[in-house]
């Protein structure tokens, strides 16, 4: 087997993203579905308001984390393939001079699907452990009629068995359009040679610190994403879960927060993790020639923390943005009292500058093991 | 002056245990290109990455005019390395996405040296600057990388196998540049070979096996790299 299961198994960001993606959607599509069957028993008009409002939020919520997350998982799941393939060319270049077919290499790449289905399974299981709470949390508002969770075999076909065998074949897709590179720029680094005459981003006045930031960033913009879409996450999850105190359950808003907290800090950890990786020889040989370990971090980790401030204030103008589509949209003959919370927001920032900065600062100290020797003996 | 006093250093443990440096007592004076001899497995690489505070000993003094490294805490020791050290290694180790410019810059930054270029001509790649490691011969790798150490201005300029990976005509002439550059700033070279027609060119010639040092002879009739045999 070209890819073998424990390769797979290392896609732990592709699975955590489709476990909050499958654990969002099949809760908010089960719910639809069970909404949906007592419907004839709603009968005043201010109920119906609360329900038809509660079936679009429903709509909405399964659309746009559903959509997000899912694209944000093909993202990851290209960078891991392409990384996988950087990582692995000299040996995919041995098969491919052994006379190996393309297809017949990327086939081995299915197990990529195998991290969905994983993720997908979780998140399908943990939304049937959390739906009973959240139903009775409904039920006991008494605003609707009373439901039970039924299960809606459809759901597990949309949420897990499909995604799985998309994600199998774009994974054999993507790998099959990557190993098109001919034989001999696998074995013999010619591939990067070229990326190295495209990026061009040498300035004969910049430092030498500053040139090997535009290099890490310009070598893995990916990561640069990654931090982008953590910060967003973190920023939009959590102000969006404080400041809808009107319009969800104090479940919903412990359900956001988690999710974003976790969807944040698993990104960001394998964006850094990655760019350590990466750039293991560049810090080593740095280390051994007198540069300090926060010289050393600040080129190769602290280049990203624009594109994470970025993140952080689009996240920010989204969750507004959404909730205020949705208080129109939605709750339009609902009567709400929602601005926009800039505590909320102080105390969002105020967590994530901590978090993100802690996490670099636990990377930047594992910087201190990059050894010269280490290197030599490769 | 450089001194090594009673360095032991073991790799691994219980029975897996390879002990690589079994009390070594060696000493290097300043200005001096000294060679440290010996086979495959003998531990030469591992005394200069001790000596070069790369690595440190599991027991012993590493004495720089008196300052004992192995003492300093890990900041320090790279301080020292900023301050004092320069290296150039077999396999060149340049940042393959960066120019010949930039790959010197990396030393030349750490010294504010900002005649840096002037090291890059001394080794015959003023016209190479804006290329890339790639688009170099191995002996001009090597040359970018030597011109990487000295522009740091270091006091000690540690090598391994600088000429391993190059052919007899480019490692003469790498090893040229060295001694001639070695003359004109005043450096000291500890170079590690297990070629014993370059020690021909040392001051001091440290032969090693096995952990040990089994002699320290100085050279009377110091030759050139052209005068040596390959």
């Amino acid at each position: 087997m070209i890819v073998g299961l424990k390769d797979s198994l290392k896609l732990i960001g592709v699975s955590i993203l489709a476990c909050c993606a499958v654990f969002v959607c099949t809760m908010f599509l089960n719910y639809y579905f069970d909404l949906r069957a007592v419907g004839d028993l709603v009968t005043d008009a201010n109920a119906q308001a609360l329900y038809d409002a509660q079936l679009l939020t429903s709509k909405v919520v399964i659309l746009i984390t559903g959509l997000c997350l899912a694209l944000t998982a093909v993202v990851m799941l290209f960078f891991y393939i392409r990384h996988y393939i950087d990582a692995h060319k000299k040996q995919l270049g041995i098969l491919k001079a052994l006379g190996y077919a393309d297809i017949k290499i990327a086939s081995g790449f299915w197990t990529f699907g195998l991290s969905v289905f994983i993720g997908a399974a979780a998140g399908f299981a943990l939304a049937f452990a959390v739906m009973p709470t959240f139903y009775a949390t409904q039920n006991n508002e008494k605003l609707l009629p009373d439901m039970s969770v039924g299960f809606h075999g459809e759901i597990l076909a949309y949420f897990v068995i499909i995604p799985t065998l998309i994600y199998a074949s774009v994974a054999i897709l993507y790998a099959y359009y990557k190993l098109k590179t001919p034989v001999i720029a696998l074995l013999k680094d010619s591939v990067q040679y070229k990326n190295v005459k495209k990026r061009g981003n040498e300035r004969e006045k910049t430092s030498f610190l500053t040139g090997v930031a535009l290099n890490v960033l310009s070598g893995k913009k990916s990561l640069a994403f990654f931090i982008f879409f953590a910060a967003f996450c973190f920023s939009a999850m959590i102000q969006m879960g404080l400041s809808m105190r009107e319009l969800a359950s104090p479940m919903m808003e412990a359900i956001m927060i988690a999710i974003g907290v976790l969807l944040a800090c698993t990104t960001l950890i394998l964006a850094v993790v990655t760019a350590v990786k990466e750039n293991a020889k560049t810090i080593a040989l740095m280390r051994a020639y007198g540069y300090s370990q926060a010289e050393c971090a600040n080129a190769v980790l602290g280049v990203y923390r624009p594109f994470g401030l970025l993140g952080f204030a689009v996240g920010t103008v989204y969750q507004w943005g959404l909730l205020e589509m949705i208080l129109a949209l939605v709750f339009k003959n609902v009567e709400t009292n929602y601005k926009f919370d800039f505590v909320a927001m102080a105390i969002s920032f105020a967590v994530y500058v901590v978090v993100y900065e802690a996490i670099l600062l636990l990377y930047a100290l594992k910087l201190r093991k990059a050894s010269l020797k280490q290197i030599m003996t490769e | 002056m450089i001194e090594a006093k009673g360095i032991f250093k073991t790799y691994g443990k219980g029975e897996s245990a390879v002990e690589v440096l079994k009390g070594i007592d060696v000493s290097v004076s300043d200005g001096e290109f000294s060679v440290i001899l010996g086979a495959s497995g003998s531990g030469k690489s591992t005394l200069l990455n001790v000596i070069s505070g790369l690595e440190r000993p599991d027991k012993g003094q590493m004495l720089y005019d008196g300052m004992d490294i192995c003492t300093l805490k890990d900041k320090e020791v790279t301080a020292f390395r900023r301050e004092n050290v320069g290296f150039v290694f077999q396999q060149y180790y340049l940042l393959p996405n960066m120019t010949v410019d930039k790959n010197v810059r990396m030393g030349a930054d750490l010294a504010q040296n900002k005649d840096y270029k002037e090291i890059i001509e001394a080794v015959g790649l003023a016209d190479k600057l804006r290329k890339y490691p790639a688009e170099l011969s191995g002996g001009e790798q090597q040359r970018v990388a030597i011109a990487r150490a000295l522009a740091k201005k270091p006091k000690f300029l540690f090598c391994d196998e600088p000429t391993g990976a190059l052919d007899e005509e480019t490692g003469r002439l790498t090893l040229d540049f060295m001694s001639n550059l070695q003359r004109q700033y005043g450096f000291s070279i500890i170079m590690v070979t297990h070629n014993a027609n370059i020690a021909r060119m040392a001051d001091t010639v440290i032969r090693m096996n096995s952990g040990r040092v089994i002699s320290v002879e100085k050279n009377a009739d110091v030759k050139s790299a052209y005068e040596i045999e390959w």
